[in-house]
């Protein structure tokens, strides 16, 4: 299939971008990498009039630490959020997530910001942002806000963002060094979207016990979500294999996961409680690694 | 090994001579051909799979910007002859249909009209602006609701979904099971799969701006074969017109007629299986009356048709088939169409969505086994019920039932079984057409290995023990299967079994696999053994379809000495990812003493390859192909030897040709070259130089044919949390005989075991409950990567023999047994749990329900209903066909006796074209 017919622009600055998403509108669609929006085009179930190519915004192109924060800007690919050394020690959960995303071309050219504006409730990204306790800097031409993980993604597909708006920054809180972490998920072939995944992260106080418990699940529902109930039970308590299968039987039964041709979804259930057991294994395996 | 026929290059691993092209991206694909003004087609599809079409309104689409030509069922009706099935099994209901959909659409993705435009992308816009009224119908969606006679029938001259019920009996059936200890039963289903190549369907119909003639470029199997269907198929003319055309010009259908007399006498065989089918047409014809009209208008057309207003087919570089492009896409007759229409070439390239859609499906069969054994684990015979979903539209020229037929004769396999009662029941769905996929008949190896395991397990026997204790051995041969095909004495499956149980330490994997277990490690081991009949033994299709070796059997080719001394080699073969420019090319270097690169190998052109139907199938290019170049180039060589002697004035047998170097033996610094040679035969037979300087045609039967076979053994390890299967080994212990390029063989076994691997634990063609098309991306259709497919360790073996050409097939074998292999280590890993495995889908869900961790959901695919529970109270299932046929008048019948005598004549003048020889 072919796309339909479209503008394209590429913008210079960002004041040019956001000026011209004022103008365009719901007609316009900002290009990122291209990776989940071109392929939507081709099959024609997306068809902006207009696009506006962010990739020449030199001015978001990096990733930065300041103030307790690591920043990934809007034009910064997922290849170079693989391989920065700043995310590697100061965002470790980020990290681990990388090599999950799809394969090495589609890293190449995708860019973090584009998955976490896209909002697909597979990614690994977005549940690594709510995880994280990460926000968005999100801008139009009239100003700026910044959204909390926690109440960015909407729905399937759906941010609170504008059609005006650009999401410019994701802020990731930069990673308690005595925190443990991991990324896990269940794929039918290497690179696939995840069937199931999970992002974790426990950390514990002096005493051993466990005070902070973060478990984010992707592919679960119509957008990344917490365990609530599993993170307060873990919370007090020292890590152990029995509280981790206690943990896993709670996510198993708050999981209602939908179904579809790659899995059933009493088998999702199951695999979140698999996960569970595997990430808070592998993440209480790493509480100070990254000291 | 035969001396001679080891010559330098075949045996070697010769660097495939394709690769250059291919593998620097210079390949030259269909979508790589742009013609000057070309325009571009687009197909809009149906959303439903089963609707009446009300309406068709294109005059929005046609009058868009950049749009040429807009057509529809009713312009197909006009300009085409429809699809006319073909195979004349007795009481098969084989649909009359055209290209694009006229009154109702019976699958999603039915071609409902043709946009011609300036682009691909105006095309589709406008495919948007065509308002279709569709009234769904109830749909088809699996073999149970096929067999519900609440439900309408797809075809309603079929008056049912049920299009076919046959059955057929070898052996004493009786005698053995009522001999037989036990009786052992099992349900199988194998679920649709899709060949889906690398490059979709897709073609250009070039339009010569001065002759207006067909030019149609395409990634097919068979240039003449779609040569021939287009020319049946395209521009409908009057039989009147046709007749009128015949008087006025009565040379013109001489050459055809005497051809088709020639070819009929010289296989009596084949007059004899006309005749026998002669009823079973005539059926079709009372079942369907307007046929006679179809056939009439298309052959009588056919013969009065200006050789010139007959297609030349092109092919070149295609990226792989599998079996799907030996079919005559109806997308081809509708493009065509169209650009003969508009006097201008199309191009249509296929995209992936549409390929997973309507590009072709196979393999939806469920087998109902029952096996008599005595309690030693003798099998005594087989009961095997067949019920076979084919889809919507039957392919064409060849449908499912075709198919069906392979699956019943091959049943006994390697094995002793002496007796065999094979029922099968053929069902319509609103699902894509069932097509050939890389060994169509590959279900009766997963049904017979799967369940030697199941009766194994039953008795208590060792699963190589009871393969060993039922394969017939080499001292039993020659043999025959109980289905008629004779086996020779160099089918050697229980020689690869053998070496495959020695390779794979057979004797201590129980003791492996309880080891593994109780370190909590879930692993299986698998077995599977197959023959396959690559090209068989002599008139194997005969087996299959009375007649057929006749249309099938002979490989023609030509060993050409080019005017510039050059050497080539025509073939009727269409390599898609073969590597016949490499093989055939070693095979004729060999005898010719060239170098393997100074033999061109040309293909793929209808107006220069020797004519033939079959084109590149079946595994049959080594032996078949492999076999004519061999006796054409001998020719050759003593053609040009007889030249060579007397321009150096010696003796024939004192000649040598050595690297390229023609000369007396022991002098080789006096000699001549070939194109000294070329040069003294043009001046001897001044003629076309278009034919080179000495061209031999030579046709080759197959000779003594034969059998390939091969035991695989998989061993696989589960991840009982995630159902995840990953295969650590896989061995493959073959015989093809003599190899002529290791490298290539190897090739096409690991590209085959990948496909089997990908059948059972990735790849399906979904659709839901109501026949909505569920695997329309490859987000949903998975096929496996690099990432997913084990190293595969392969053996050879070959059993000596002096035969000529002793070449064997290995095209299909990889994917026929490793669904077997797979599955038996799969059920192997999992016995302890408890776990049956009766289905070839086994996606990690799947596995973590039969393993009893996570609770089951219903499937979708409903197979047929129990057999033996329909055995036992028998209802009444009278014959559909006698029960309904419609009465006819006495007119009618007089027409119907009139035209049949008609077509059965226009048949055999059909006949001579296939023939053609020019
Ligand atoms: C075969 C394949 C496999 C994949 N597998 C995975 C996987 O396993 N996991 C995974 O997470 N992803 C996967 N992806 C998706 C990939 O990660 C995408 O790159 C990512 O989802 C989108 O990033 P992008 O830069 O390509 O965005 P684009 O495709 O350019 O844009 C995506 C959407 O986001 C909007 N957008 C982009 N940037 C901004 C912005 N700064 N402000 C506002 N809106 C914006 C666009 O308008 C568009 O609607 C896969 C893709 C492919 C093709």
């Amino acid at each position: 299939m072919k796309i339909p017919r479209f503008t394209y622009h590429r913008p210079a600055t960002e004041e040019e971008a956001l000026a011209m998403l004022t103008e365009f509108g719901e007609d316009a669609k900002v290009l990122a990498g291209g990776q989940s929006l071109i392929p939507l085009m081709a099959l024609r179930l997306s068809r902006p009039a207009h696009l506006i190519d962010i990739g020449g915004l030199r001015e978001l192109a990096a990733i930065r630490e300041r103030s307790g924060t690591v920043s990934v800007g809007a034009a910064v690919r997922h290849v170079e959020v693989e391989r920065s050394a700043l995310v590697a020690r100061a965002a470790p959960l980020a990290a681990a997530a990388m090599p999950h995303i799809g394969h090495g071309a589609i890293r190449n050219r995708g860019t973090a910001c584009g998955s976490l504006a896209h909002a697909d409730p597979a990614a690994e990204l977005p549940a690594v942002a709510l995880a994280a306790g990460a926000s968005f800097v999100v801008r139009r031409a009239s100003g700026e806000r910044t959204v909390p993980a926690s109440e960015f993604f909407l729905g399937y597909l759906t941010c609170d963002m504008g059609p005006d708006e650009l999401l410019v920054e994701w802020r990731l809180p930069t990673w308690p060094v005595t925190a443990g972490w991991s990324v896990q998920e269940v794929s039918r072939r290497h690179g696939d979207f995840a069937l199931l995944g999970m992002a974790a992260m426990i950390d514990t106080d002096p005493v051993g016990r466990i005070s902070t418990a973060a478990l984010s699940l992707f592919g679960a529902a119509s957008t990344p979500i917490r365990v609530d109930a599993a993170e307060k039970l873990l919370t007090g308590e020292p890590p152990s294999a029995a509280l981790f299968d206690e943990a896993a039987e709670i996510v198993k039964g708050q999981l209602d996961p939908p179904g579809d041709l790659h899995g059933t979804a009493a088998y999702r259930k199951h695999l979140g409680a698999v996960l569970t057991r595997r990430c808070l294994s592998e993440a209480a395996g790493r509480l100070g690694a990254a000291a | 090994m035969r001396e001679g026929l080891a010559g330098k290059y075949v045996g070697a691993k010769v660097r495939r001579v394709e690769d250059r092209r291919l593998l620097t991206g210079r390949g030259r694909y269909i979508d790589d051909l742009n013609l000057p003004d070309m325009a571009h087609a687009a197909f809009l599809r149906s959303p439903y799979p089963h609707a009446h079409i009300r309406r068709v309104d294109i005059d929005s689409a046609r009058r868009m910007a950049g749009v040429f030509l807009v057509l529809t069922g009713a312009d197909m009706a006009r300009l085409t002859n429809p699809f006319l099935g073909m195979m004349a099994l007795d009481g098969l209901y084989d649909p009359v249909f055209y290209a694009l959909a006229t009154d109702r659409v019976r699958v999603v993705g039915d071609p409902v009209a043709i946009v011609v435009a300036e682009s691909r992308r105006v095309a589709e816009d406008a495919c948007e602006l065509i308002d279709v009224e569709y009234e769904p119908i109830a749909a088809i969606a699996n073999m149970a609701q096929a067999m519900d006679p609440m439900r309408p029938p797809i075809w309603p001259r079929a008056r049912s979904n049920v299009l076919w019920e046959d059955s057929q009996t070898y052996g004493d059936v009786e005698v053995a099971f009522a001999g037989a200890d036990r009786v052992i039963r099992e349900r199988f289903a194998q679920h649709r799969q899709s060949n889906q190549p690398m490059e979709t369907r897709g073609s250009v119909a070039e339009i010569d701006p001065v002759s207006g003639e067909l030019i149609f470029h395409s990634a097919t199997q068979s240039a003449h074969s779609l040569k021939w269907s287009l020319a049946f198929l395209l521009e409908r003319t009057s039989v009147w017109r046709s007749i009128r055309e015949l008087a006025t010009n009565r040379e013109k259908p001489r050459k055809f007629v005497v051809g088709a007399r020639a070819f009929i006498k010289s296989h009596p065989d084949l007059r004899t299986a006309t005749k026998s089918s002669q009823p079973a047409m005539l059926k079709q014809l009372r079942r369907e009356p307007k046929r006679i009209v179809h056939l009439s208008e298309a052959l009588l057309g056919l013969l009065a048709k200006d050789p010139s207003r007959r297609p030349r087919v092109l092919a070149q570089d295609i990226g792989g088939a599998f079996g799907a492009k030996g079919l005559v896409p109806r997308e081809d007759v509708a493009l065509a169409t169209a650009a003969l229409q508009l006097g201008r070439s199309v191009k249509w390239i296929e995209d992936r969505n549409e390929h997973l859609m309507v590009g072709g499906q196979a393999r939806e069969e469920t087998l109902d086994i029952d096996v008599a054994v005595t309690s030693d684990g003798t099998i005594l015979g087989l009961k095997v019920h067949m019920t076979m979903d084919v889809g919507a539209y039957p392919g064409f020229p060849f449908n499912g039932a075709f198919f069906a037929q392979m699956v019943k004769v091959m049943m006994p396999g390697p094995y002793r079984i002496g007796a065999l009662r094979f029922d099968t029941t053929i069902t319509a769905s609103n699902k894509g057409t069932y097509v050939p996929y890389r060994g169509p008949w590959a279900a009766e190896t997963w049904v017979r290995e799967r369940m030697i395991d199941v009766v194994a397990r039953e008795l208590g026997i060792g699963r190589a023990d009871i393969r060993l204790a039922n394969m017939i051995g080499a001292d039993e041969l020659p043999a025959a299967m109980v289905t008629g095909p004779p086996l020779d004495v160099r089918m050697s499956a229980r020689r690869t079994l053998e070496e495959a149980l020695r390779v794979a330490d057979f004797d201590s994997w129980d003791a492996i696999r309880d080891q593994a277990r109780s370190e909590g490690r879930i692993v299986g081991m698998g077995l599977a053994t197959f023959i396959e009949a690559a090209p068989g033994p002599p008139k194997f299709f005969d087996y299959i379809s009375p007649g057929f070796s006749a249309l099938a059997g002979v490989e023609p080719a030509h060993a050409v000495l080019e005017v510039d001394g050059s050497l080539s080699v025509i073939t009727q073969q269409v390599p898609h990812g073969q590597g016949h420019e490499t093989t055939l090319a070693q095979v004729a270097a060999d005898e010719l003493g060239v170098a393997v690169e100074a033999v061109r190998v040309r293909y793929g052109d209808s107006s220069i390859t020797p004519f033939s139907l079959f084109g590149t199938g079946g595994s049959r290019s080594a032996a078949m192909a492999g076999g004519v170049v061999t006796v054409a180039a001998q020719e050759l060589r003593q053609r040009v030897v007889d030249i060579a002697s007397d321009l150096m004035e010696a003796s024939t047998e004192d000649i040598v040709i050595e690297d390229g170097h023609i000369h007396v033996a022991g002098t080789p610094a006096i000699g001549v070259s070939f194109a000294e040679v070329a040069a003294e035969a043009v001046r001897r037979r001044p003629g076309s130089p278009s034919d080179g300087a000495i061209r031999v045609t030579s046709e080759w039967d197959g000779g003594a044919g034969g059998w390939a076979q091969a035991t695989h053994v998989c061993w696989v390890e589960i991840d009982l949390d995630t159902g995840l299967v990953t295969i650590p080994r896989y061995v493959v212990v073959e015989d093809c005989g003599e190899l002529i390029n290791p490298a290539i063989v190897d090739g096409q076994i690991r590209g085959g075991v990948a496909q089997g691997i990908g059948a059972v634990l990735y790849e399906r063609a979904a659709y839901d409950g109501d026949a909505n098309f569920q695997a329309g991306t490859f987000m949903d259709f998975l096929i496996p990567t690099a990432m997913e497919i084990p190293d595969v360790e392969i053996h050879h073996l070959q059993t000596p023999s002096d035969i000529f050409a002793n070449y064997r097939g290995v095209g299909e074998g990889g994917m026929i047994a490793a669904p077997a292999a797979l599955t038996n280590a799969i059920e192997d890993a999992l016995a302890h749990l408890g776990a049956r495995i009766t289905e070839q889908h086994l996606p990690p869900a799947r596995i973590l329900e039969l393993a009893g961790v996570i609770e089951a959901e219903a499937p979708t695919e409903v197979g047929p209903p129990d057999y033996s529970a329909a055995a036992a109270v028998p209802a009444p299932r009278p014959s559909l066909i006698r029960e309904r046929m419609p009465t006819l008048t006495p007119a009618q019948a007089q027409a119907v006796r009139r035209t049949a005598t008609s077509v059965r004549s226009g048949a055999r003048r059909f006949a001579d074209r296939y023939a053609g020889r020019p």
